[in-house]
């Protein structure tokens, strides 16, 4: 139909504007919705205890979704998160048990091995994918082999473990009733959401994702922002080894499988377009917390197994379908 | 040409004598929006009638009434003296008023024959499809309008979209037609399939059918039409004799200021030093050694024809850095430069306005501010922080001195129409001040208003010194902005015309090599 | 070792060649499946027969190992290759208890000696398949059934227990659930909660905590791996519960200081290491001459506590 307002259809807002300010209360209403739910009909799902178990309980998932959501503003997929926190666990493990070694030398050094590990990682996914233009999902679903490989051989398949005990204290210290790791976690999710809307990197991140060519031939080095958004990632996947050892006392070879697909879960239940260019940290926080929640909430229901599998399953669709309604409105 | 004839009839014509429909103060509302705010003309028999106007003007929804899609609000339209108020589109059939819209309604998997008889598909005794009259139905109808060499049998599927379009038409004709329509005709043709369509719309006409032409391109306007009717927010401006009008006249109705004096009043400017030389300059897809040479002075605006492939794009990219370069040197103010890519070019005082700006000039989900900030981001930043409100002064500045037309400079940009989109990449490099701008099709998609506008701040800048490099595909543009304009073909430059030279005709002729510089004839 | 693995892979890509397979000497070949080598107990295993191979001497060890718990395919393909090669034993741990019956089968009709062990084929597959294959291995169920009877003990009867379980459908984690379910009736426990954790440690401390959280009375848990016993004795840290009695299965390293200081109650070894070279001396004496083996030849399993 033609009529004569000569404006267009108004497309989708910006990653950085009322879209998304809509879009947040969205998500957050759904969690509220999830919390206000548990809180009526389960017993203890509101007591302090629970809400640090739950704290603690979303914290790898949000460190992992929070590199992760740099990965998908750019338009990229990063499946190797869960292998390459595994991979920078063991390397962690064996540093952090080196014999004859202060206990606070060891936990630096264990902690510096395993953001090392992680970045490295997450470097040559960047270099490998952006410098022959290849699908990062590829080459990241061959990273999770190399990295789970890497895991298995650095461990021999053993599971590490008796760590100091001034580090496993770490894993499970409060800061009024806070759980420490998790404070770790947000100052993280501040520290991207700083980075993504405050800084000339940031933006150009929103910007290669929604128009890769534009950036380019506006002068800025695409190359390198794109190896930068996957190395940030193997980054996070490194603290949130540090984060796993720190909360089980042990590395295993074998952890973190699946994983990715939790973080990335969470990054587009937060609302962050899988096509890139659009989203926010903030939401990949309110989505890990979805998904944390859904989780405790549906034990806590007494739901067995099998059909809590299911109804997380029904959430995630749910969300991206009510993300889809929320975008149209937006748009009006 | 038909053109000439025209002139002549439409001089010649009985004014009221003639009127086949005549619209008075017609209104249409839907909901608060006004499509059509007092609209009068009046159509004559056997003319060719342009409408004309921006992009929601009231163009459409007039077709849309006139083809019983819409009832109107007030006005009166009447039709050969009696009242018409068609109540369905097959009304307006019945009393012979026939639209062919820009998306085609063919069904693509039968025959054109099936196609054209659609409507009332002819039947033997039995009840049965009668083929045999359904083919000869079609024959006829594309005979009369001089498509000899369609086969009726063939699918539409099989032809090309220029064909579709003229089955379209036949199609409409074969009933007995009093107005044609044609919205946009001309939109996804071809130069010569165009002519094509004109020859029938002459065809058309010297049978006593009037047509109505919706177009954006003045220069076919001017070309076929015998009349214009000027739309600018849903009122009719004026309706003119083509013979007693000018372009610029018909713009100025259309944007309702005086764009094209501002225009002519920024002719003549100096020309000064050397900008930029290439030297057999060769991107990968060349095929030739040789490459291109060429220099562009401050000051001077040189056109690049060309028909598609001719290498046009692929040159200015390399010489932006952003295409592999096989041989061949640049100068920038007589030094040799490397570029290895767009962020050399773009220090050295070069911007490239690309040709797709959905794909490569805007990103459009982001900000106004944002994407005109895109190439400057040291301006807006300290230390790499962003500095919002320097953005944000930074590209109001930018859009008023472009007459940017806007909500809010955080819109995103996607909400702007296409000649504001336009004027947002423009803005992005402008900011930058660049020595030397080369621009890819600087006004596809834009309207006619917003093309005028963008016309004068490219002369304006060369008035300024800025040397342009401007590739279009569209010859009045060039014609209309260049100081001299290069012909290109298979990635060679086949001539090269000075102003006074300027023709249509030539640049097609270098364009297609017929006239080989010092070549064979 | 690592070269070894790849090495045993290789051997057995290397159908075409198989008629090679008898080795210059002569001696017997064994062809070792083993399940995912990513596991710390089938590596553990995997261990205890190379060493065993090269205590003895007298035999030639090929092992093959899979990517994952679930990959079954790689494990029908290593029987099938292995009779190409014609090896004298094939000595397997299924990961799947019916899909592993009919390659198995084809294997015992080219003679080639079967012994099964870690995870008993299935009864009803056999007879489907009219194959009868002796199983070597621990009784999962009679373990469980132990660590489950210590925790019984320990909180007395009417005491409040929780399950954490490993992967549905696997058949060991299952007979051990069965163990466990066992030793609640035995003791007269009041079984709260029973949940999957899929063998993992990170999944069993948000479960288990969650568990906890749910029912804040619980007095005793069981798991069916060390691994998540791991993860539950880290919940009740979190949570500051000294007061909840744990036990685990397997007997894995890392559990050693735990049992050692009381987080852990008690785990059960069932002497993994040894459990492959058991089956490939029991193969061997076959090979030599020795009686078919019947039915399930039960290995030794042993409850391990602090005392």
């Amino acid at each position: 139909m033609t009529t004569n307002v000569t404006k267009q259809d108004v497309g989708p807002e910006s990653g950085l504007s009322m879209r998304n300010v809509i879009h947040k209360a969205g998500i957050s209403v759904a969690l509220l919705g999830l919390i206000i739910f548990f809180s009526v009909f389960t017993e203890h799902f509101l007591t302090p205890n629970n809400i640090t178990n739950i704290l603690t309980q979303i914290t790898i998932n949000l460190v992992l979704a929070v590199g992760v959501t740099f990965v998908i503003l750019i338009g990229g997929i990063d499946l190797s998160v869960g292998s390459v926190m595994a991979f920078a666990a063991v390397v962690a493990g064996k540093a952090m048990t080196l014999p004859d070694i202060g206990t606070f030398e060891a936990i630096a050094i264990a902690a510096f091995a395993a953001v090392i590990a992680g970045t490295i990682c997450g470097f040559m996914n960047g270099v490998v994918s952006a410098y022959w233009g290849l699908p990062s999902f590829i080459i990241t679903l061959g990273m999770l082999n190399i990295a789970r490989g890497a895991a298995l051989h650095v461990s021999n398949a053993q599971t590490i473990y008796s760590f100091p005990a001034a580090f496993n204290a770490f894993g499970s210290a409060m800061v009024f009733g806070v759980p420490l790791v998790f404070v770790v976690a947000l100052c993280l999710v501040f520290l991207a959401w700083f980075v993504l809307t405050k800084t000339v990197f940031g933006r150009l991140l929103y910007g290669i994702g929604n128009n890769e060519e534009a950036v380019r031939l506006a002068g800025h080095p695409v190359f390198w922002y794109k190896v930068a958004a996957f190395t940030i990632c193997g980054l996070t996947a490194g603290v949130a080894a540090i984060v796993y050892m720190a909360r089980l006392n042990i590395a295993s070879p074998i952890a973190g499988i699946g994983f990715e697909l939790n973080a990335i879960a969470a990054v587009i239940i937060g609302g962050t377009s899988l096509s890139g260019g659009r989203g926010s940290v903030i939401g990949t926080l309110l989505g890990a917390f979805i998904i944390g929640v859904l989780a405790n909430g549906l034990i806590l229901l007494g739901l067995n197994d099998f059909m809590r599998q299911m109804i997380t399953g029904v959430v995630i669709i749910i969300a991206v379908i009510l993300d889809y309604y929320r975008a149209k409105y937006a748009a009006k | 040409m038909a053109a000439t004839q025209s002139f002549e009839q439409a001089a010649n014509s009985n004014l009221a004598a003639d009127e086949i429909l005549h619209v008075d103060n017609l209104r249409k509302h839907f909901g608060g929006v006004k499509a059509l705010d007092g609209v009068s003309f009046s159509l004559r028999r056997g003319e060719v009638h342009a409408l004309v106007g921006e992009n929601g003007a009231g163009k459409s929804t007039l077709i849309k009434i006139l083809s019983g899609v819409f009832p109107y609000d007030s006005g009166t339209v009447t039709l050969d003296g009696a009242p018409y108020r068609p109540a369905s589109p097959r009304d307006a059939k019945a009393h012979g008023v026939q639209v062919v819209h820009q998306e085609f309604n063919l069904l693509n998997h039968l025959s054109v024959a099936e196609n054209i008889s659609i409507e009332a598909m002819p039947k033997t005794r039995f009840g049965l499809l009668d083929s045999a009259e359904m083919n000869r139905r079609a024959r006829a109808a594309l005979d009369a309008i001089g498509l000899r060499d369609v086969d009726v049998r063939s699918s539409v599927q099989k032809l090309g979209i220029a064909y579709r379009q003229l089955v379209e038409i036949a199609r409409a004709l074969q009933s007995e037609s009093r107005i044609l329509i044609l919205d946009e005709p001309t939109a996804t043709l071809t130069e010569r399939e165009t002519e094509r369509l004109f020859d029938i719309v002459g065809k058309i006409k010297s049978k006593g059918v009037t047509v109505v032409f919706v177009s954006h391109h003045l220069e076919e306007v001017f070309g076929i039409c015998d009349r214009v009717t000027v739309f600018r927010s849903g009122e009719t401006i004026a309706t003119e004799n083509i013979a007693d009008t000018k372009p610029q006249d018909v713009v100025r109705h259309m944007v309702g200021r005086e764009l094209a004096a501002e225009m002519e009043q920024a002719e003549n400017h100096k020309v000064g030093d050397v900008a930029l030389s290439l030297r057999n300059f060769r991107v990968a897809q060349s095929p030739h050694a040789e490459g291109v040479s060429l220099d562009i002075r401050y000051g001077e605006i040189v056109g690049i024809a060309g028909l598609v492939g001719a290498g046009r794009t692929e040159l200015l990219r390399g010489i932006f850095g952003a295409e592999p370069i096989v041989s061949g040197t640049i100068e920038r103010d007589g030094v040799a430069v490397q570029f290895s890519g767009p962020r050399d070019a773009i220090a050295s005082g070069i911007s490239f306005v690309t040709e797709d700006r959905k794909d490569e000039g805007l990103i459009l989900d982001m900000p106004i501010a944002a994407n005109v900030s895109l190439a400057s981001m040291k301006r807006v930043s300290t230390n790499g922080f962003l500095r919002p409100a320097n953005e944000r002064k930074l590209a109001e500045e930018a859009g008023a001195n472009l007459r940017l037309k806007y909500g809010k400079i955080t819109d995103p940009v996607a909400s702007l129409s296409g000649g504001n989109q336009q004027k947002v990449v423009l803005a992005k490099w402008l900011i930058r001040n660049p020595k030397v701008l080369i621009l890819d099709e600087p006004t596809r998609g834009v309207d006619v208003g917003a093309k005028a506008e963008i016309y004068a701040i490219l002369k304006r800048l060369a008035q300024d010194g800025v040397a342009l490099l401007v590739v279009s595909s569209e010859m009045p543009e060039l014609m209309t902005l260049a100081d001299r304009v290069v012909v290109l073909a298979n990635h060679q430059i086949r001539g090269e015309l000075p102003r006074a030279e300027f023709s249509q005709e030539k640049i097609l002729k270098l364009a297609y090599g017929q006239e080989n510089q010092g070549g064979k004839r | 070792m690592k070269f070894l693995k790849m090495a045993a892979i290789a051997a057995t890509s290397l159908t075409l060649l198989g008629s090679a397979a008898h080795a210059a000497d002569d001696k017997p070949v064994v062809g070792l499946v083993m399940k995912s080598l990513a596991n710390e107990f089938f590596q553990n295993m995997l261990e205890g027969a190379k060493a065993h191979e090269a205590k003895r001497g007298d035999y030639e060890l090929r092992a093959v190992g899979m990517q994952n718990e679930t990959d079954i395919e790689t494990q029908i393909n290593a029987v099938e290759n292995f009779i190409t090669q014609g090896v004298d034993a094939i000595v397997v741990a299924p990961a799947d208890s019916r899909a592993m019956v009919p390659p198995l089968k084809r294997a015992k009709e080219a003679g080639i000696v079967v012994v099964n062990f870690d995870v008993a084929l299935d009864t009803k597959a056999k007879e489907e398949n009219d194959v009868e294959l002796a199983f070597v291995g621990p009784d999962n169920r009679e373990g469980a059934k132990m660590a489950g009877d210590a925790l019984a003990k320990k909180i007395g009867k009417g005491g409040k227990v929780v399950i954490v379980e490993g992967n549905p459908g696997a058949d060991n984690a299952q007979q051990r659930k069965l163990g466990f379910d066992d030793a609640v009736e035995a003791g007269e426990l009041e079984l709260l909660d029973s949940r999957t954790a899929h063998w993992e440690t990170e999944e069993a401390n948000t479960v288990f905590s969650n568990m906890l959280t749910a029912h804040p009375d619980i007095e005793g848990v069981m798991a069916a791996n060390d691994s998540m016993a791991i993860g539950v004795v880290k919940a009740l840290e979190s949570a500051g519960r000294t007061d909840i009695q744990v036990v685990g299965f397997d007997n894995v390293p890392a559990v050693g200081p735990m049992i050692k200081d009381g987080r852990l109650l008690a785990t059960v070894d069932q002497f993994g290491q040894e459990m492959a070279a058991n089956a490939i001396d029991m193969a061997l004496e076959v090979v030599r001459g020795g009686p078919e083996l019947e039915g399930w030849v039960k290995t030794p399993i042993k409850l391990v506590t602090a005392e």
